[in-house]
């Protein structure tokens, strides 16, 4: 058994070093999976989007009178957030090249816009005049935008582990899926976004 | 070797740390800490409703509905989990300190103690899920005794009438969400690790998770009985907009859900990742047992439809507490749009508790009939059919909900030519079968019974998916005829057949021959004394979840009681023959059923890393018959146990 003499503790063995079968890490195939299935949760809410608005033959205007939806203020969030796409994405380059400064700014600027954000998203929703008990309209809206908002408060709870762990110096060129996996669901959340936005103010 | 053969459990041990005394054991993780972090995420749920109604002015500051969704049915349960122990390793890495280097201490179990808490070897948890969805089965199945008596009769003898939709809801919610559903996850967290020859699933701590949230979903399902008005009494499909304005039971069906369906998410991107990036060298996808495929395709299916049902129950549930107005028609919503979210995952969650039974059940046949699977490639591929498929079909549950009625037709076309790859496994089967060596072993039999029966309900899913059948049988006995044909036909009897198939492998000893076969030929009787009558007075026009009924359909259901009671008393041969034969039944060998795939390679039970070294694959995994036929090379070329070889005894 002398295979294992690198495990970590002295009584009997660890496990022996699992095969891997894939050129994927196990963990960036986790989030993408998991993407994958949070895709499918906001297309439960799209779909009811789609009855709502599209199918049901006694549909209301949208938005529904005589509210209006704060196009502008939202399409300057939706800004925020795309260009925080960017900023992650450079904090990632970062940390691959042994930047240590550009990752704890990446990640601290990604953080500020996600915060920015989310604290609009509150302001709008604080001042928009309707309620999720007005119509199906404020019932889709407030649903899709609660889930997105929910999707970017669980994110901003990643990023901050993350930059924490940046400024301690946990990451290395080659260790970083602590930086990398929380990335890859930031653009999820910015991508699925631009899409929240264009259904449900644009169209 | 002989390490390997001996060292089922003693090869390791936790770290030697003393265990924690006094004050100490409120800190350790355990049962003692849940107790009070439920208490304190249980206040923190209520502070928060009282302080944000306060806040918004809202009369008054404590609203029970909205307590009993935040506190009890969300937080509580979260606490309960951070006191066992279930977040303890990201708590920790959250935290922000360097991560740690694994220890193992958690993985493994050394006495009956170790299957009660936090436990990440995915041997430990397979056992933890078949438990608990046993134990579930039965509080499902003395519900259906029930009301069964309640049937026995026309007219109300024992229970009410929303009693009694609160017993078939709970029936069924039971048996798909804490039965069917995962004890398909338990058996295959057992096995397929072990079958692609990995020490472990990509994600033991996620894992293991994954296993607690699941007797959280089934204790949420009882205790609607608890609340005031009863438990729910929607049917497990809980239609909208009838589910939103029903008592506060329904609300435990709604977050109960998403306790079950979070706890299948994860298991299923767990298997997808273990399957995808922990082969062994030499397992292709084209040499992966077809239990593996099978949870490959079922694990796709989970993982991209149970948001959907996730999606459903969060829109009743807002309807009834955020006053939203999803399926509220006079405030502009769609009422039909629960019908169509809520089938889009739960027509593929049929194939979600059918998939791995077909895995199982390939397994068994190859193994009692000696010989290879008859069209290995397209037995994989078939699952891949019903997989695409399957998400084409379910609006057939709708044709006479009032939906597009041009949409009856293409549903009607996709529901039939479904039955194109599910045939293409049936005749597999027999095509395996044929010209075998079939020795009838209790996991025989009830393949055999799976077989027999899944036909017959496939038929009358045929029947069902042909538009002007469905109408004139809709929401009658005919349906609950069919669903049990295919759920406990199915489902259930390749369920029985795995345990039997791998019990020697879970437990180190054999059940118990002459009982296994006892009660399969109880089951199959009492089940086709049961169901099949349905069919009959379903045909007449008796309507389903109706507790009373009209004089001419008494002598049939009387029949269909007395043989639901048999059915119920077979399943006490079953649970006798496992805990006397887990207890002191005969040591079972490495290889009792003369396998090739890798599980049978090991010891019984396996050990704690299942494998010293990982092994190399060679060839398929169904070669059976053929003299010196290997699957994997195992220790560094020392001879593994060959099929045909060993264990003469077993031949009878």
């Amino acid at each position: 058994m002398s295979a294992h003499a690198g495990s970590s503790h002295s009584v009997g063995h660890g496990p022996p070093i699992a095969n891997q079968s894939s050129r994927v890490s196990a963990s960036v195939l986790g989030m993408f999976l998991f993407i994958a299935s949070e895709a499918m949760l906001f297309g439960a809410f799209f779909t009811a989007y789609f009855f709502v608005r599209v199918v049901n033959p006694e549909a209301q205007s949208w938005p529904l009178e005589p509210f209006h939806l704060p196009v502008f203020v939202a399409g300057v969030n939706t800004a925020i957030l795309v260009t925080s796409s960017f900023t992650m994405h450079w904090a990632l380059q970062s940390v691959k090249r042994g930047n240590r400064a550009g990752l704890q700014a990446g990640l601290v600027l990604t953080l500020l816009m996600g915060l920015a954000f989310l604290l609009t998203q509150m302001l709008e929703y604080a001042r928009i005049g309707f309620n999720p008990g007005d119509g199906a309209f404020g019932t889709i809206f407030f649903g899709l935008t609660g889930l997105h908002g929910a999707h970017v408060f669980v994110g901003l709870t990643l990023l901050a582990v993350a930059t924490v762990r940046a400024f301690r110096g946990h990451y290395t060129p080659e260790h970083h899926h602590g930086v990398e996996i929380p990335g890859i669901y930031w653009h999820f959340v910015d991508v699925m976004w631009i899409v929240v936005y264009a259904t449900i103010y644009l169209i | 070797m002989t390490e390997l053969v001996h060292s089922a459990y003693d090869s390791h041990h936790a770290p030697a740390v003393p265990p924690p005394r006094g004050l100490a054991r409120l800190r350790a993780p355990g049962y003692l800490r849940a107790a009070w972090t439920t208490l304190l995420f249980w206040a923190f749920g209520f502070g928060l409703v009282a302080f944000f109604r306060w806040l918004a002015h809202y009369d008054p500051v404590v609203d029970w509905t909205i307590v009993t969704v935040v506190a009890f049915l969300t937080l509580a349960p979260l606490g309960f989990l951070t006191g066992i122990g279930a977040f303890d390793y990201w708590a920790y890495y959250v935290s922000g300190r360097p991560t740690r280097p694994e220890d193992h201490s958690s993985h493994g179990a050394t006495s009956w103690k170790d299957y009660f808490r936090v436990n990440t070897d995915h041997k430990v948890i397979g056992v933890q899920y078949l438990v608990t969805t046993f134990f579930f089965f039965v509080i499902g199945g003395l519900m259906a005794m029930i009301f069964r008596a309640e049937l026995a009769k026309p007219d109300l003898q024992f229970v009410d009438t929303q009693t009694f939709n609160g017993l078939i809801s709970e029936h069924a919610a039971l048996m798909i969400f804490l039965f069917i559903i995962p004890a398909f996850a338990g058996l295959a967290n057992f096995a397929v690790p072990l079958m692609l020859g990995a020490p472990d699933m990509a994600f033991p701590r996620l894992n293991a998770l994954s296993f607690w949230l699941l007797p959280i979903a089934g204790l949420m399902f009882l205790a609607a009985f608890l609340v005031p008005g009863g438990a729910f009494a929607t049917g497990w499909t809980s239609y909208a907009p009838l589910a939103s304005d029903q008592p506060l039971g329904q609300v435990f069906f709604n977050m109960g859900v998403q306790w079950a369906g979070a706890s299948s998410i994860m298991t299923a991107l767990n298997f997808l990742v273990t399957i995808i990036t922990m082969r062994a060298p030499g397992m292709t996808f084209w040499r992966m047992p077809l239990l593996v495929w099978a949870n490959f395709t079922t694990s796709l299916l989970v993982v991209i439809a149970t948001p959907f049902i996730a999606g459903s129950q969060f829109f009743v549930m807002f309807d009834r507490i955020m006053h939203t107005n999803f399926f509220r028609v006079d405030e502009g919503g769609y009422a039909l749009g629960y019908q169509h979210i809520f089938w889009f995952y739960s027509h593929p969650a049929v194939y979600i508790m059918m998939l791995p039974g077909f895995g199982i059940i390939s397994e068994v046949i190859a193994v009692f009939s000696r010989k290879p699977i008859f069209g290995y490639r397209l037995m994989a591929l078939s699952l891949m059919g019903i997989l695409v498929l399957g998400f084409s079909v379910w609006a057939h549950h709708m044709f006479v909900a009032g939906m597009a009625p041009w949409l009856r037709v293409p549903m009607m076309v996709t529901s039939m030519i479904i039955a194109v790859p599910t045939g293409i496994k049936i005749f597999s089967w027999l095509a395996t079968m044929w010209e075998g060596r079939i020795h009838l072993r209790t996991p025989m039999l009830f393949a055999l019974g799976f077989l027999s029966m899944f036909v017959l309900g496939g038929l009358s899913g045929i029947f069902l998916a042909s538009v002007p059948i469905d109408i004139a049988a809709s929401d009658t006995y005919f349906i609950v005829a069919h669903i049990h044909y295919v759920l406990f036909g199915g489902s259930v009897f390749t369920i029985f057949a795995g345990v039997y198939y791998w019990f020697p492998k879970m437990t180190g000893r054999m059940y118990n021959e002459r009982l296994g076969k006892l009660h399969f030929w109880l089951t199959f009787i009492g089940f086709n004394g049961t169901f099949f009558p349905m069919h009959w007075v379903g045909l007449q026009g008796m309507p389903r979840r109706v507790s009373d009924y009209s004089e001419q359909f008494g002598n049939w259901n009387m029949v269909v009681s007395l043989f639901s009671f048999l059915l119920g008393a077979s399943t006490i041969i079953f649970f006798y023959n496992v805990i006397q034969s887990w207890h002191r039944g005969p040591i079972a060998p490495g290889n009792p059923w003369r396998a090739l795939t890798l599980e049978w390679q090991v010891s019984s039970p396996p050990p704690v890393f299942n494998f010293d070294e990982i092994p190399q694959v060679v060839a398929g995994p169904y070669e059976y018959g053929i003299p010196g036929a290997r699957h994997a090379v195992l220790n560094g070329g020392h001879a593994p146990v060959v099929a045909d070889a060993v264990h003469e005894e077993a031949r009878r």
